[in-house]
């Protein structure tokens, strides 16, 4: 990858972090699902004094939380889940992990009894330009975000934003805010979202929070 | 003291703590067991790597396994050539790196390698403990251990860390010592013995027991009872091991058979993986005590951190210590399960505990042998 294109990652992923760690409050309880390599944790922790925990299933992010002092376990999102009891942290956070999960909604309910928020941010498949790479290659896109094509890159289910509103409304799902930006994922993005916004995140829970 | 820095080493030995030599703390404070008994004094045979800082505060305490002693790394000569037992985690520049710390190790109470257990001589007496020596635990081996450290002036020790049953004595360290324990790392271990380890066990037990000459655990160090010592070490062994570990190493290969077998010769080994089970079995017995395997294999099947309030959270409420449990994909005596089950407790109650888990062949035994990941994965906690 050219240095260019990894700093354009390396910015996307701070932008994606920082819209999902301003809603965190201080000193809450923070689980991370797909934690990667620890750092949206460990910024928490540097900055909310958040008590924290990753999971993931990949040896060497887990190794890297270790070196970052993020408490890591290592293993299935479902097993960690059932782990803990009925509103056991203050959030969940879920940032670009449902789409390679077989089972998403699963996770997503049982993530819901864990937490009392859960932060879910996902690439918008919808984003013009998503559609358009679908429409004229029948593939999806390739570009820094997703940097493989289908024959070195995890299995990926599509996520759009209004099918994600639609799971929510279908599973009795409260949708209490949501961030849209656009697709230099900086910039906010207010008109037509679905079209429009390059990456999502929403604050979901089962019961009206404040 | 093992300082690598004091000695001069030839370049095979570079990254290696060189010649090590033992030092004895005899402690003249009575021990009481947790199940009772006593002993008035007792001796601590044990290791020391690296040089202890100013403050005293770069100590790490290393827990053997069962079978395991107070020799964890260097040789004892230049013609030793069988290096401690942990060498290649603990020296310069290793992930145990002797130049930044203090590395101990002692031989556990109820031990046969030079701490006091069932083979010393007790000095009321004259004769060796044998079974009159006091059941012990793990609690007992950490009580020791914790007056080890008192002697050599350190008030917290960094890391404790170990496999197996030395994983289970770092955690019961931060369940009895919150204080005087900053990390813990416990390796292919577990928060009890389940049942298949203590049938295990109990085979084990079995064997020496029943061999006559064991004799109620009143036999004459000149004829120890070998037989069974050997087939207790023999049948733990492959609990160690793997399928595909055994498989990979020893497959079916077989010495040329004779050409006419009868009973006479078709049952003599002739498998490779016989012959290193019955070598494995007779080196066991010129250096391991059958009453310390029986002590010890029994001390191993009454851990249950459950005893503590009844439950694993009730038994960690008050750890303060940063903890690390690594399990191995296949170790199946302490199965990943097991050593996941410890952290997800710790988290539970919102502890700082991690799991890793280290993909390997190799079985139980992983933890003791060669692999860049755990070596990381060691760096990365204690350095934090």
């Amino acid at each position: 990858m050219s240095e260019e294109k990894t700093a354009k990652t390396l910015s996307k992923r701070k932008v994606e972090l920082e819209s999902i760690s301003d809603w965190v409050g201080r000193g809450e309880s923070v689980l991370d699902l797909g934690c990667g390599r620890g750092i949206l944790l460990s910024e928490l922790m540097r900055l909310k004094d958040i008590y924290a925990v990753g999971v993931d299933s990949d040896f060497d992010k887990i190794s890297r939380c270790m070196k970052r002092g993020v408490n890591a376990y290592h293993g299935d999102i479902m097993d960690a889940l059932r782990t803990f009891d009925d509103n056991s942290f203050d959030w969940i956070i879920c940032s670009r992990t449902l789409p390679e999960l077989e089972n998403a909604r699963e996770v997503v309910m049982e993530s819901l009894r864990v937490a009392r928020r859960v932060a879910v941010g996902f690439v918008n498949h919808a984003y013009w330009r998503n559609r358009f790479a679908e429409f004229f290659t029948g593939d999806r896109i390739v570009n820094e975000v997703f940097p493989s094509r289908w024959e070195s890159s995890r299995p990926m289910n599509p996520i759009s934003l209004n099918s994600f509103k639609e799971f929510c409304k279908d599973n009795d799902i409260i949708i209490n805010r949501s961030r849209f930006l656009r697709g230099d994922w900086e910039r906010p993005c207010r008109f037509w979202p679905d079209m429009f916004a390059g990456y999502a995140v929403f604050e979901i829970s089962k019961e009206k929070q404040k | 003291m093992n300082n690598p820095v004091d000695i001069t080493l030839g370049r095979e030995y570079e990254g290696d703590v060189g010649i090590v030599a033992y030092s004895d703390y005899f402690c003249a404070e009575p021990l009481k067991f947790e199940l009772g008994g006593e002993l008035e004094s007792f001796n601590v045979r044990y290791e020391t790597y690296g040089r202890l800082n100013d403050d005293k505060s770069n100590a790490i305490l290393v827990c053997h396994a069962l079978t395991g002693d107070h020799h964890a790394a260097g040789v004892y000569s230049l013609d030793d050539r069988k290096s401690g037992w942990w060498n290649n985690i603990i020296g310069p520049n290793k992930p145990l790196d002797t130049n930044k710390y203090f590395v101990i190790c002692s031989n556990c109470i109820g031990g046969c390698r030079g701490t006091t257990g069932p083979s010393s001589i007790n000095p009321k007496t004259g004769e060796r403990y044998n079974l009159s020596f006091p059941a012990v635990t793990l609690r007992d081996m950490v009580a020791v251990q914790e007056r080890l450290i008192t002697h050599l002036g350190i008030k917290k020790l960094a890391m404790a860390i170990g496999g197996s049953m030395g994983g289970m004595q770092c955690l019961q360290w931060a369940i009895d010592f919150p204080d005087r324990i900053g990390k813990v790392c416990a390796l292919a271990t577990t928060s009890r013995q389940n049942a298949q380890a203590i049938a295990f066990n109990e085979v084990g037990r079995s064997a020496i027991m029943q061999d006559p000459v064991w004799n109620n655990g009143d036999y004459k160090l000149e004829r120890v009872p070998s037989v069974g010592l050997g087939i207790a070490r023999m049948m733990a062994h492959i609990t160690y091991l793997s399928d595909k570990g055994l498989e990979g190493k020893f497959g079916r290969e077989q010495r040329e058979g004779q050409k006419t077998p009868d009973g006479k010769e078709i049952f003599k080994p002739s498998f490779a993986i016989e012959n290193y089970l019955h070598y494995q079995g007779q080196s066991f017995v010129n250096r391991f005590d059958a009453n310390t395997y029986l002590y010890f294999t029994r001390a191993l099947d009454l851990f249950d951190l459950r005893q503590y309030g009844g439950s694993l959270e009730s038994a960690f409420r008050d750890m303060k210590a940063k903890v690390l449990v690594v399990g191995f994909t296949s170790d199946w005596l302490f199965p990943p399960a097991q050593n996941r089950e410890i952290v997800k407790a710790l988290l539970r109650i919102k502890k700082t505990a991690s799991y890793a888990e280290i993909k390997s062949d190799l079985g139980h035994d992983s933890f003791l042998i060669h692999s860049p990941k755990l070596y990381k994965l060691i760096e990365y906690f204690l350095d934090v």
